[in-house]
């Protein structure tokens, strides 16, 4: 690193020390505050907990801890349905970020280069998609297959899905795509790229970090699904969420257990590296 | 068209929404020269500027380079470059490769792409600095970069947008400097659009002043200062005593009663009776010190001294109405006591020192007439 960002960056960190060590000893803060923020941990965290050590139970119950084994994650891995499910998830969830990722970019260029009241309006009826009730939307997602005499299957299901996720990489990429310097585009024009040329040499450069983050929580958003899924899915293997629900029919086993845990680790590690991407473009747009 | 000119706008008007943003501007950039596009802000100087960059097609009219017609070319078809108010250095690419960019599409070859990108950090002074990223560098640096990438396409025109505005006093006055150095070096046309007067003195050939979208003058910078066409440039360049009044009989009646003689030739330039603005630099004014009977005078009340080291600021109020701001350089022995504030003095000026502006070449909403500080 240069010099001049050193002193730069030293100089940041500098005012941000200071002023925390100004907060804390201008309030005459309470003591007891982090018995809150422990309790809240707990609450957030014990069922995770107990998902993570019944999955490692010895007996087959859901309720009573005896022994230690790792029979449910070799189930789990090895049966069939379970496996044949959890590929089904995955691979749903990539299409589904795949699809989110090119059409979500290309949506919010749209609304960052169409007329303002436009793209107002577009941008109002993304927000409302991505606040309105999913039962609602899966209802009407299913009933609008049925109309068109389409057969429920994965590719319903990942129809559906973009059309939960999509707004969501929409909203987010053109919140970044705002902070680009209109500039630079006119600048690489000017240096002779065409405009698409442009887009791509400069503008793409600085929203990679803001659309992996966003396609990574798409990814999340897809393998976790339960209510879209549900109500899409027909024929074939069912997603993940689904067969488990669809379990609590036929009797549960521990095997759900080790099957939540992989699925947490399989969407936090997503959730992991989606918000390493977003901390990587916040310092890197904070430098421009 | 002259033979000479590497660029022209004809009669260029550009609207944005029903506002008008460029009025019917013709203009003519010569070959090598630096030419300063001078008005202050929203008076469509950033928009002729894109218009000549290929990022705004004007609504009427034309504009050439080089003789040709390229009114609609888009930008990365035209022979001009373009240095960005904000720099708009490509942030993910080092130096070298901001600079690289304009050769790399036109697909110049690698060696030759090596030699002209190191020749042209020699330039900006940044060899050393190839390989760091734009945000590793002060703002200056930066500045020599956006230069430099331009430069380095050696444009038919080169296009700056303000872009020593973000630097501050004194990097701008050596940038200033280094701007001129590199434009007589490269003998690159330059077409500088600048709101700051004495930049625009300080570096070019000519100044072409805007305001409201209309080109007021075009002129070398002492024609500009000297021989200014109306009150507008008189005011916007340089700080000027603006002060109305009607002709009658061979002389210009001012406000407070105070009568101007005009010469033979200007009397007659002028109709009885007609409205005319009497432009007076500030250091054509004395104070206290005896003056030829031919002179005008005029009695006065001092309002505000400020000191300027080189110089002392003088504001006065004469005839109740009149504000005249006069600078007292300080020639040695002089004796500076004598301006204190509400002290009554003397004030007289050469009639052949003062302008006098025929109120109708003026454009509508211009400033009221007053002394303007610079």
């Amino acid at each position: 690193m240069s010099a001049v960002a050193e002193e730069r960056s030293g100089g940041l960190g500098l005012i941000r020390r200071r002023t925390r060590q100004r907060r804390a000893e201008t309030f005459d803060r309470p003591r007891f505050l982090w018995i809150f923020t422990i309790l809240m941990l707990v609450f957030l965290f014990v069922p995770v907990l107990v998902v993570i050590l019944y999955s490692f139970n010895g007996q087959p119950s859901l309720v009573v801890m005896r022994g230690f084994s790792t029979q449910w994650y070799h189930e789990a891995i090895t049966s069939g349905t379970w496996r044949g499910s959890l590929e089904v998830s995955i691979e749903i969830a990539l299409v589904t970020m795949a699809a989110c990722a090119v059409g979500g970019t290309l949506l919010a260029f749209g609304l960052d280069r169409a007329n303002r009241h436009l793209a107002r309006a577009s941008e109002s009826m993304l927000v409302l998609r991505l606040v309105s009730p999913e039962t609602a939307t899966a209802v009407a997602s299913l009933l609008l297959f049925t109309q068109l005499g389409l057969t429920l299957s994965s590719e319903t299901i990942v129809i559906a899905h973009i059309a939960v996720c999509l707004p969501f990489v929409a909203i987010v990429v053109r919140s970044r795509l705002a902070l680009v310097n209109p500039e630079l585009e006119d600048s690489a024009m000017d240096l002779g790229a065409t405009r698409l040329r442009a887009i791509w040499l400069v503008v793409m450069p600085l929203l990679w970090p803001t659309l992996a983050a966003a396609s990574m929580l798409c990814f999340v958003l897809s393998f976790d699904d339960f209510i879209t899924s549900l109500f899409t899915s027909g024929v074939g293997t069912p997603p993940l969420p689904v067969r488990i629900y669809s379990m609590l029919r036929t009797g549960v086993t521990p095997v759900v257990n080790a099957i939540g845990v992989v699925m947490m680790l399989i969407a936090g590690g997503a959730l992991i590296v989606a918000l390493s991407m977003m901390r990587v473009g916040r310092s890197r747009s904070s430098l421009s | 068209m002259s033979s000479e000119a590497q660029a022209s706008l004809q009669s260029v008007t550009k609207n944005f929404d029903g506002a008008i943003a460029v009025d019917d501007l013709s203009l003519e950039i010569m070959r090598g020269e630096f030419l300063s596009i001078l008005g202050p802000s929203g008076c469509g100087k950033t928009t002729t500027l894109r218009m000549l960059g290929g990022f705004l097609i004007p609504d009427v009219g034309e504009i050439f380079l080089g003789g040709v017609n390229v009114t609609g070319v888009p930008p990365y078809r035209r022979d001009v470059n373009t240095v960005f108010q904000s720099y708009a250095l490509f942030e993910h690419l080092d130096v070298a490769d901001n600079v690289a960019f304009g050769l790399r599409r036109k697909r110049v070859g690698k060696p030759e792409i090596a030699k002209r990108v190191g020749e042209m950090l020699d330039l900006v002074g940044l060899r050393e600095r190839a390989r760091a990223k734009p945000a590793e560098l002060s703002g200056g640096q930066q500045q020599r970069v956006a230069l430099a990438r331009a430069l380095v396409n050696m444009p038919a025109v080169l296009l700056l947008d303000e872009p020593l505005g973000a630097l501050d006093l004194k990097l701008r006055r050596e940038m200033q400097i280094e701007l001129k150095r590199i434009q007589r070096e490269v003998g690159v046309t330059f077409v500088f659009v600048t709101h700051d007067q004495e930049e625009a003195l300080t570096m070019s050939d000519r100044i072409a002043v805007m305001n409201h979208g209309k080109l007021q003058q075009v002129g070398r910078p002492a024609e500009i200062y000297e021989a200014p066409v109306n009150e507008f440039v008189a005011g916007f360049i340089g700080a000027s005593n603006l002060l109305p009044g009607t002709v009658t009989g061979g002389h210009v009646a001012l406000s407070g009663g105070v009568q101007m003689r005009l010469d033979g030739s200007r009397a007659s330039a002028f109709r009885d009776g007609e409205e005319v603005v009497v432009s007076v630099r500030p250091e054509k004014l004395t104070i206290t010190q005896p003056t030829p009977d031919t002179w005008v005078h005029v009695d006065g009340r001092i309002v505000d001294v400020v000191y300027l080291g080189a110089a002392t600021n003088v504001t006065l109020e004469a005839g109740g109405d009149l504000h005249l701001l006069a600078i007292e350089f300080h020639a040695s022995g002089r004796q500076q006591d004598r301006l204190a504030p509400g002290t009554e003095v003397a004030v007289s000026w050469d009639p052949e020192d003062a302008l006098v502006l025929s109120n109708s070449r003026q454009v509508a909403d211009d400033p009221p007439p007053q002394p303007k500080e610079t």
